[in-house]
Formats: structure tokens, C-alpha cells, sequence
């Protein structure tokens, strides 16, 4: 990534130069430190005489402290406007990766990872350009031409801040990896305390159904002193390291002011460049002095914002590699209309077609499934027929449902939805017409008719009978946690089926078994809402429930080999024989 | 907030006073070594004008006390950090406990469950315990170290004119005071809406990942997309609207950083020219008021994190203030250190004595109505009936979770096999013992024996210390449910209340796990909550639910049992 563009650069700048003012600072103050002592000593100066320059010196020094200020200001906001523009940027970047990745591929990272890496871990970018940049530019600019301007009257007092911070460059790398290892090792620490505390939240109901709340709180307080004394162990080490800095800075001020005070004593006579030092000059070499340890100080302070900032980028870029595509979802291309037939009627229900499919997974062991083991698969099945799909666990079912939904893409071979060719063009229209019900339906924190309609209710008085078709009148009003939570299992399904319903222009159902975990009177509900839902639709369910199975005329087996068989209506009978490719 | 550092406080007050002592020590160590520094350079350079009074200058103590400065201010800042550290780290794990021990007594209050998600919770734990350590690390360490140097000048310069000393202390104080309460008041809305929003970005971001197939197929995500971007720009511009308030305080800081510099500078001028002090000490007062200036910049972070604090504070407010350490009252009754309620006994030889009690939905319906029920010691009774029926509300009524609004509920204490098994990423030991009961390893065995799950562990490598929940170590499903029940054998209770034991098990490790439960449930009292027809064929009493109440009551051995176990759902 192109983190520091020129025009970005040239502001990180103006924070080095706003540091530089203090010299000007610190002329003018030690120069009126000098004219007092004229006065005092010489004693031949009027007080009047010296008042006008120090007056004038003290308005400057406030003048220049504006000034300073100033371009503080704008440097901050400036870098501050292009770290934050980049965080944009890259969430913006996740977003459309997100939007052409299979959310069915098995190796996805799960979604509260994904949101945690897409808002809060995504953060990391804006202190790392804003702060730790700024910082490292300060260095560049402020410490080098304070230490020209040192060493222009004192090579003594210049050489003693050199030593006081030697080899600086390696002091800050030694430093530097010391204090990435250790916010590393910090990091892993909390997010082990952070694991068992979700953990032990999550499972509340469990300790308190064995009466372990109180054992739990115990090892949780030995647990946590366990951690605060690591934590201490690791934060003692980062803190001797600022030490160690503060201790070069300190020791750099006390050196030089001790030189200058024996040099200017006599005792010390060299090191300037011709014969003596002023007290004017002394005391701008020591007033420059902390100024040259300062932004040190500060880019030691902010040292970790890069190892974060670097980190989140990287988890940014690579979070979703590898994992399948979907059939993209584009907006429809204006201009070329795909025409799709009015629904309700049988004879206009779509036909659906797999031409020797295979999906877009790349292979991996923990994938155990027929399809994902590269098989492709012919099957036809025709219009308006309901199709039971059944098979052996992993033997591809949900597999199919998601090809011919385009939620996972086609490697090779084409999949016809009412004889129209699923490509990225055709989806968006396609999908209009398919109903889908996943293996756990998800819901959206919200209103019920967010949930319902996936944004706005158009009509309200069609959604309160909708949910009283399916027994879920007592729902109406009630708002769903993060993640729907709130509801049972069979009201979450019952729900799923209200989307269903109200999704008018569908005449493609596919279900990823949809009475699995249901008690036997929720299960007959569901079946009735099935059969009378894919009424004059086609209808695929992925399904282990006899008496679904049952319930629909054609049965679609796969044997987990690749070979898939589809059984007509009544007959039991192969009306077809799909052909398999191994 | 004053609840929040009473807790942060509370056992732990000399070691957070002595952090701020060091952080003063700190700032005025650093202020003498730069104003020693002065007057030793401007005294050497006068004394340095003639031989005479070079050779009679004293070096030595300045010197020394400059190198001892540079010294003791390293020393006092390592030190002050460290201690103010270590006393919040450990303070914070106190706070933590109580917290803890607070969520566990969650679901009696009765609050909506989506208030209780424990993601929700750990950012209680988390964040907002961080914003409360922020308080005393960033603002209130800093801001006694201001005050201390701010006092420490203005002593000094009183000594030699009082008003002088008086309106430095006053210019110090306002201006401090000034910006930090400016920037308090300018953020503290603003972080508060900037915080929600970004709360409602990350749900919104949540509910795009988890329903990315359903926005797919709704044709929504592309749309859904959008207005997260719109979202993200609004944040960016709240981001930048704060930021903007930090970037004027930095400013004001630098700004009041000058013109301290142009006053004292001024005033040492004066007070030389009308000859009240020498131009040594002079430069003395300059340079430790350049010095003193610096702890001010450190209260700008804390006074930025205030609104987060204050949020914080508030969230922890009702958490901290119910937090049992042992028993504890609350509104509805007396809750033990587990955070069940405490019920009365029933009447000997009955473990459930249960009389017309009701309990209210959230709609105004009745979740149980007027619902009766005597449970012998030793019976096993099945609770059946559809999902919303009322099943798990009664089991809750047992455990203790809830609290009746009309009728009485006696119950012994029991414990109860929650539908769901959770396992804990850690060792099957601690995983076994949630009580902390420490039982020897041949306990531990038997129960697994007892559970079928002996052999299971005892092929992994480190039997008892085997870690589980980490990738490739996981149990199955049915291995996991007899590790729970494995946690009942270890129990010294003998009143087990369990809801659908054997759910989402194949037929054969549910028939497996039923033969073991019901050897185990020999002198034992037990109700389970079931639609399994498995399952209730253990029981010796069914009880069917209908809406909450009590539809048909029937026992072993009658047709009547029979017909209501067939009308069951096999397996």
C-alpha cells in the first residue's frame, strides 16, 4: 500500500518544522537571560535601555509560540485527514472482496472475526499513519538541525548529546524490536484472558445451572492476577527501555550543563569554536537540550502503532484469500433484460439444469464433501417439480443448493435456471425468482420487518398475516438481538418462512433441511408451510425427514461418490439418470 | 463515576496514592534539573568573569545536585510507572469479579435477553473497564502532577512578590483547567454519538457477514453495502469532528506554552531590573517554568478519553452496585453466591412443591398459568409438550432463574443439564470440575466410566490435561453431551433437572446415553423437559404442557401413558 503519498509527506513535515521554532524560542530567551546579566554586572546600562529589547524578546517569544501552535495544528489535522481517508479506503477494499466471496465456503473465517478485522482491528491504521509517522518525521527534521544548531557553537556540547544518544538509529531498532515482541506477547496474553471470558460469559447459563458461578469467579480473579503479573513483567521491560531513553535525555541535560558551567567558569576552556562561549550561547546550548531528546521520546511512545498498524493492513488484505467466488452481484446491467416469466403459473416455473458442474473450491482436506472433491455433476430437473434432495451427510446436498443459487461459483460446466445460463449478468435476475432458506437462517438486530423485508415494510397489514400464518402473531413488534437472537430454533424458522412468503416473484424454493432439531409439532407446521408455499413453483429441499420426503413427489439421491439419481413422481421409477463425471 | 473509582480504589489506596506521589516527584524533579541547570550556567558565567571569584564559585554542590536530578527523575518516572500500573492491573481484576459474579445473576432480573449477549458483556469487561483505568492513568495522574508543579512555581515566585506568585497560580490553574473543561464539554456528546454510531456500523457490518447468503439472494447486499459506506463516511466525519477538538487543544496547549514563556520571561526581567533577585535565580524561575509546563500536555489524552470513562461508568454503574460477593438481596427475592434464587423447602419426602404459580410473558400472555405440581424425592417426572409450551420456563422456575409473579414455588437445590453442552477451551479436569471441587483423578475416572467417555480421553495423549476445544481436539457431539453428563456424576447433588438430554444425538448414542442416565438416576430426583419420545420413556410421570398449564398428567403403566408417549416424536 502506498501509505505516504507526496502530498502527504509534505504535511508530516510541518510537524518537524513546528518543532523547529522553539530554536528561534530559545534564542530570543536566553539572549534576554544575557542582556539582564550585562545589566547586572556592567552596571553602566540604564535599566531603560535593556527593557526595550526584552520586551520586544518576550512579545516575539509569545508571537512565535502563535506561530508554533499554528502549524501544529494544521500538520495534525492534515495527516490526520489522509490516515483516516485510508482507513476508508481499506474497509471500502474488504467490502467489495466480501461481496465476491462464497459466504458458504467452509475455510471462511466466522463473521464475528470478519467484523472484528473490518471495524475494530481496521482502527490500527489511523494511529500508524497519523501518529507514528508524524513522529518518525520529527526525528528526520527536528533532531538533526537541533544538533547543527548546537554544535555551530559548541562541538563539546554537540558530541555530549551524540554520546548521551549513541548510535541512535540502532538504539531505536533495539528498542524497537524489543517493544513489538513485547506488545506481541501482550497481545496474545489479553486475548487468551479475553478467550476464557467470553467463554465463561457465553457459557453462564451452563455455570449456573451447575451452581459453578461462584467457583468460576474464584479462578477467574487467580486467572487475572496470573495475567496482570505477566502483564507487569512484560510492561516493566517496555518501561525500562522509555527509561532508558528518559535516563539519556536527562543525563544529556545535566551533561551539557555542567560542561557549560565549567567552560564558562574557565575550567573547561575548549570546545567552542572561538575561545569562550557566551552565557547567551550557553544557555540556548541548554535549553536545546531536552528539545533534542524530545521527539525521541515521543517516537519511542508511539513505537507499537506501526507493528499494529502493519498488522491490521496485512489481516486487512489477506482475511479472505483463497476462499471460493460467488457469481457476482452486480447491479443488472442496463440495457440487456432477461425476461422472466410471470409466476404462478406450473408450466412457467423454472427448469433447472447442472451441465457437468463443478464448483470453484479449492481443494482442501478438511473439505469432506463429494462436490468439493472436484466431482461434476449433470443432473435436470424439471419444472414445477419438488424435489427432495437426500444423501448421506457430506454427500454434497447443500453443495447443489448453493451452485444453482450461484452462492458458490461454477469452475467449469453451466448451470440454467429456466434455461438462462447463471453468469454474473443473469444473477441478479435470476435470484429474484429463487427463494432460499439456509441450513440456520440468519437474522439481522432490528425491527421484525427489517427481517422481513431486508429493509423497509411496504405494507404492514400483509406481513401481521403472514405471521399469523405461521403461528408467530405473538412476534409482532418485538425487536431481534444481534444476530436475531431472542428467538427459539423453530421461531426462527417459522420466521424464515414468513421471508419466504412475503417474497412475492419467486418461483425457484430452495430449502437446506428445514426441519432438522424441530419438535414433531413445529416439524408438521413447517411441512404444510412448505407444500403450500411451492405450490406452481419448483422446489428443491435438502432433507433427511421421511416424512418430507415423503410429502414430494420426485427424490434426488446422492450417494457421496458423485453419482446422483433422480426418481419420478409416484412411479419410483428413474424418470432421468443424470450422468456423473467422476 | 465517583461509584467507579471507589471500586478502582477500594483495598488498594496507598499504592494508587503513592502512583500519584511519584508522578508528582517526577515533575518536579524535572523542573529543578532544568531550572538548577539555568542558574548554575548564568551564576558560572558571572563568577567566570574574573579569576577571583571563578576560583571561590562553588561547583560542586550544583553540579552534584544536577547529576542527582537526572538521576532521581528516571528513577521516579520508572517508578511511577510501574506502580501506577501494577496497582490499576491489579485493581482491575477485582473490579472484574465483581462484575462477573453481577452477570451471573443476570437472568433473574429478567431483562430482554439481547441486553445479555456475552459479546456485549465482554466489551463491559473489556473496554469500558480500560476507559475506567484511563481515568486515573490519564487524567487524574497527570493532572496532580500539573497541580503540583503548577503550586510548586508559583510558591516560588510568591516568595519574592506575592502577587506575582498569586496571578502565575491563577493564569496556570485557568488555563489548565480551562482548555481541559473546554475539551471535555466540546467531546463528550460527540464521543458518546461517535461511540453509538460506530456500535450501529459494527452491527451493521456483523449483520451483512452473517446474512451475506440471505442479502445475496434477497438482492440486497449490494444495497446493504452502500449504506455501510454512507455509515462509514458519517464515522469518518464524527472521527474527524473529535479529532478536530483535539487538534484545538494541542494548539491551545502550545499556544499557553508561549505565552507562559513571553511572561516568565517578562517577569524575571522585572523582578531583575527592580533589583529583587540576581539574574541567576532569574534564569532559575525561567527554565523551571519551561519544565512545568509539561505534565499539561499529558491531561489532553485523558480529557479526550473522558466521555469514554463516563460512558463506562455508567454502564458499570447497576452491575456494580448488585454485585454479590455472597448472598445478596434483590427485588424479587434472596439470591445465593451461585446467583439463583434461594427457595424455600418443600414439605419432607417432596422435592417440588408448586402452588397456582404464574409467570408472565413479555406480551402480557401467560408463560405458565396457575400451574400446580408435586415432585416426590426419588420420582422421575417428564415435563412434554411443543416448543413454547412452557417447559423451560418451569424448569427455571425449579432452578431458581426465575421467580414466580403470583402462586408459591418450594424446590430443593438442584442441578440442571442445559439443553445446549458448552465446553470451555481448557483441560478435561477443569472442565469436568466447574465447581472446583479439586476430586482425586480416580473420581474424575469414574465418572467417565460411568458417562462412556473413559476411553474416549484416556486415548488422548494427556488424559486429564488434554486441552479440548482447539482445533482438531474437539469432541463430537455425543462425546461432548456425555463429558456434561460426566459434570452430573460429579456433583454432590441429588436433584437433576435436564432438558432434552439426548437432542440433535443419532439414535444409537442417544439409546447409549439413556441406558447410562437412567442407571445414574437410581436415587435420584429428576425431571427432564423433553419432545423426544426416547427420552420420556424414562420417566415414570409425564406431564403435558399446553400454553402453560397443565394439559394431561399421566402415569407409568396406564394406556393413557402409552398413547401420550406414542403421540411423541421418534427418533
Amino acid at each position: 500500500m502506498n501509505s505516504s503519498s507526496p502530498r502527504a509527506s509534505w504535511h508530516y513535515a510541518l510537524q518537524g518544522v513546528a518543532a523547529l521554532v522553539w530554536i528561534a524560542q530559545a534564542w530570543l530567551i536566553a539572549g534576554t537571560i544575557a542582556d539582564l546579566m550585562d545589566y547586572e554586572v556592567g552596571g553602566a546600562l540604564a535599566a531603560a535601555d535593556v527593557l526595550t529589547p526584552i520586551w520586544q524578546a518576550a512579545l516575539a517569544v509569545a508571537l512565535l509560540g502563535l506561530l508554533r501552535a499554528a502549524l501544529e495544528y494544521w500538520g495534525v489535522r492534515a495527516t490526520y485527514g489522509h490516515a483516516r481517508r485510508t482507513l476508508t479506503a481499506l474497509r471500502k477494499a474488504l467490502g467489495e472482496r466480501l461481496r465476491n466471496t462464497s459466504p458458504l465456503d467452509a475455510r471462511r473465517p466466522p463473521s464475528g472475526q470478519i467484523t472484528s478485522a473490518w471495524m475494530e482491528q481496521a482502527e490500527a491504521v489511523v494511529p500508524w499513519l497519523a501518529r507514528y509517522q508524524a513522529a518518525q518525521w520529527r526525528v528526520m527534521i527536528a533532531t538533526p538541525v537541533i544538533l547543527l544548531f548546537v554544535a555551530w557553537h559548541s562541538w563539546v556540547a554537540a558530541l555530549l548529546l551524540l554520546l548521551a544518544a549513541p548510535l541512535i538509529p540502532l538504539f531505536m531498532a533495539i528498542i524497537g524490536w524489543r517493544a513489538q515482541a513485547i506488545s506481541e506477547e501482550q497481545l496474545e496474553v489479553l486475548g487468551q484472558l479475553h478467550g476464557h471470558l467470553l467463554e465463561r460469559l457465553r457459557g453462564l447459563p451452563t455455570l449456573r445451572a451447575m451452581r459453578a458461578v461462584d467457583a468460576t469467579a474464584a479462578r477467574l480473579t487467580a486467572l487475572g492476577q496470573r495475567v496482570a503479573r505477566k502483564t507487569m513483567r512484560v510492561l516493566r521491560v517496555a518501561m525500562l527501555s522509555s527509561a532508558v531513553l528518559e535516563l539519556f535525555s536527562a543525563l544529556g541535560v545535566a551533561l551539557v550543563a555542567v560542561y557549560v558551567g565549567f567552560h564558562l567558569l574557565g575550567q573547561l576552556p575548549f570546545g567552542a569554536w572561538n575561545g569562550r562561549l557566551s552565557l547567551h550561547a550557553g544557555l540556548f546550548v541548554l535549553m536545546l537540550a531536552p528539545a533534542f531528546f524530545e521527539p525521541l521520546r515521543e517516537l519511542s511512545a508511539v513505537w507499537h502503532d506501526r507493528a499494529n498498524g502493519k498488522a491490521a493492513v496485512q489481516t486487512m488484505q489477506t482475511l479472505l484469500d483463497g476462499l471460493a467466488p460467488m457469481v457476482d452481484n452486480g447491479p443488472p446491467a442496463a440495457g440487456a433484460e432477461v425476461t422472466v416469466p410471470a409466476v404462478t403459473d406450473p408450466r412457467n416455473a423454472p427448469q433447472v439444469e447442472l451441465q457437468g458442474v463443478r464448483p470453484a473450491l479449492a481443494p482442501a482436506a478438511e473439505q469432506h464433501n463429494a462436490l468439493a472433491h472436484r466431482h461434476s455433476l449433470t443432473v435436470s430437473i424439471p419444472a414445477g417439480a419438488h424435489v427432495a434432495v437426500t444423501g448421506p451427510s457430506g454427500s454434497g446436498k447443500s453443495m447443489l443448493l448453493a451452485l444453482v443459487a450461484g452462492l458458490v461459483a461454477a469452475e467449469r460446466g453451466e448451470v440454467r435456471i429456466g434455461g438462462i445460463p447463471l453468469t454474473a449478468h443473469s444473477a441478479p435476475v435470476l435470484r429474484q425468482r429463487m427463494g432460499w432458506l439456509g441450513a440456520q437462517p440468519h437474522f439481522v438486530s432490528g425491527s421484525l420487518q427489517r427481517n422481513l423485508h431486508w429493509g423497509d415494510s411496504a405494507d404492514p397489514a400483509a406481513d401481521a398475516r403472514t405471521l399469523q400464518a405461521v403461528g408467530l402473531e405473538h412476534l409482532a413488534g418485538r425487536r431481534l438481538g444481534e444476530a436475531g437472537s431472542g428467538l427459539s430454533g423453530g421461531e426462527a424458522l417459522r420466521l424464515a418462512l414468513a421471508r419466504l412468503q412475503l417474497h412475492a416473484g419467486c418461483d425457484l424454493l430452495l430449502l437446506d433441511e428445514p426441519t432438522a432439531h424441530l419438535d414433531g409439532e413445529t416439524a408438521a407446521l413447517v411441512r404444510a408451510t412448505i407444500m403450500r408455499l411451492a405450490i406452481g413453483k419448483t422446489l428443491l429441499v435438502a432433507t433427511h425427514d421421511p416424512l418430507l420426503m415423503a410429502a414430494l413427489p420426485y427424490t434426488l439421491t446422492l450417494d457421496g461418490h458423485g453419482h446422483a439419481q433422480l426418481l419420478g413422481p409416484a412411479h419410483g421409477h428413474a424418470a432421468q439418470s443424470p450422468e456423473v463425471q467422476a | 463515576m465517583a461509584q467507579l473509582l471507589r471500586a478502582l480504589f477500594e483495598k488498594r489506596t496507598p499504592r494508587m496514592l503513592m502512583g500519584l506521589v511519584m508522578a508528582c516527584c517526577t515533575a518536579l524533579a524535572g523542573a529543578l534539573l532544568l531550572g538548577v541547570s539555568g542558574w548554575f550556567i548564568t551564576g558560572t558565567a558571572i563568577a567566570g568573569l574574573s579569576v577571583s571569584t571563578a576560583l571561590a564559585f562553588d561547583i560542586f554542590a550544583p553540579s552534584a545536585s544536577i547529576r542527582l536530578l537526572a538521576l532521581g527523575r528516571t528513577g521516579s518516572r520508572y517508578a511511577e510507572r510501574v506502580v501506577t500500573h501494577s496497582a490499576t492491573l491489579n485493581a482491575l481484576v477485582g473490579v472484574r469479579e465483581r462484575l462477573f459474579r453481577s452477570f451471573g445473576r443476570a437472568g433473574i432480573d429478567q431483562r430482554p435477553l439481547w441486553q445479555l449477549q456475552p459479546s456485549r458483556l465482554l466489551l463491559r469487561l473489556t473496554r469500558d473497564l480500560n476507559a475506567a483505568e484511563s481515568l486515573y492513568l490519564r487524567l487524574l495522574v497527570p493532572s496532580c502532577a500539573a497541580l503540583v508543579a503548577s503550586l510548586g512555581i508559583s510558591a516560588w515566585l510568591a516568595y519574592h512578590n506575592p502577587w506575582l506568585g498569586l496571578a502565575c497560580l491563577l493564569w496556570l490553574l485557568a488555563a489548565g483547567t480551562g482548555i481541559t473543561w473546554w475539551l471535555l464539554r466540546a467531546t463528550t456528546k460527540l464521543t458518546l454519538h461517535q461511540s453509538r454510531h460506530a456500535e450501529q456500523l459494527r452491527r451493521h457490518a456483523l449483520d451483512i457477514t452473517t446474512g451475506q447468503a440471505e442479502l445475496t439472494m434477497a438482492g440486497r447486499l449490494g444495497l446493504w453495502l452502500e449504506r455501510l459506506t454512507g455509515k462509514e463516511a458519517h464515522l469518518a466525519d464524527l472521527d474527524a469532528r473529535l479529532q478536530r477538538c483535539d487538534a484545538i487543544a494541542a494548539a491551545a496547549w502550545q499556544a499557553m506554552h508561549g505565552l507562559t514563556m513571553a511572561a516568565a520571561v517578562a517577569v524575571a526581567a522585572w523582578l531583575v531590573l527592580v533589583q529583587q533577585v540576581p539574574v541567576a535565580t532569574a534564569a532559575f524561575f525561567v527554565l523551571m517554568a519551561l519544565a512545568a509546563m509539561e505534565p499539561f500536555a499529558a491531561m489532553r489524552r485523558g480529557a479526550m478519553e473522558w466521555a469514554t470513562t463516563l460512558l463506562a461508568a455508567r454502564r458499570l454503574h447497576q452491575p456494580l452496585a448488585d454485585a454479590p460477593t455472597t448472598a445478596a438481596e434483590t427485588a424479587i427475592g434472596t439470591t445465593d453466591i451461585n446467583g439463583l434464587l434461594q427457595l424455600p423447602r418443600p414439605a419432607p419426602g417432596l422435592a417440588v412443591q408448586m402452588r397456582a404459580a404464574s409467570v408472565p410473558g413479555s406480551d402480557g400472555s401467560l408463560r405458565l398459568a396457575e400451574l400446580s405440581l408435586d415432585v416426590a424425592c426419588g420420582e422421575t417426572v417428564a415435563i412434554v409438550g411443543a416448543s413454547g409450551s412452557g417447559k423451560s420456563t418451569l424448569l427455571g422456575l425449579i432452578a431458581g432463574e426465575l421467580a414466580a409473579a403470583q402462586g408459591i414455588v418450594r424446590a430443593l437445590p438442584c442441578v440442571a443439564l442445559p439443553q445446549q453442552t458448552v465446553l470451555f477451551s481448557d483441560s478435561v479436569r477443569a472442565n469436568l470440575d466447574l465447581q472446583q471441587r479439586q476430586p482425586d483423578d480416580a473420581t474424575l475416572w469414574a465418572a467417565l466410566q460411568q458417562a462412556g467417555l473413559r476411553d474416549a480421553i484416556a486415548a488422548r495423549s494427556r488424559g486429564l490435561d488434554e486441552i479440548l476445544g482447539e482445533a482438531g481436539l474437539g469432541l463430537s457431539k455425543g462425546q461432548a453431551r456425555r463429558l456434561a453428563l460426566a459434570r452430573l456424576f460429579l456433583t454432590d447433588c441429588s436433584f437433576w433437572l435436564l432438558d432434552e438430554p439426548t437432542d440433535g444425538l443419532d439414535a444409537d448414542t442417544a439409546a447409549d446415553v439413556l441406558a447410562r442416565l437412567a442407571q445414574a438416576l437410581e436415587g435420584r430426583t429428576c425431571i427432564l423437559a423433553t419432545h423426544l419420545r426416547r427420552e420420556a420413556a424414562l420417566a415414570t410421570r409425564l406431564v403435558v404442557l399446553h400454553h402453560g398449564r397443565i394439559a394431561r398428567h399421566v402415569v407409568r403403566g396406564t394406556a393413557a401413558f402409552d398413547q401420550v408417549l406414542q403421540g411423541l416424536r421418534g427418533d
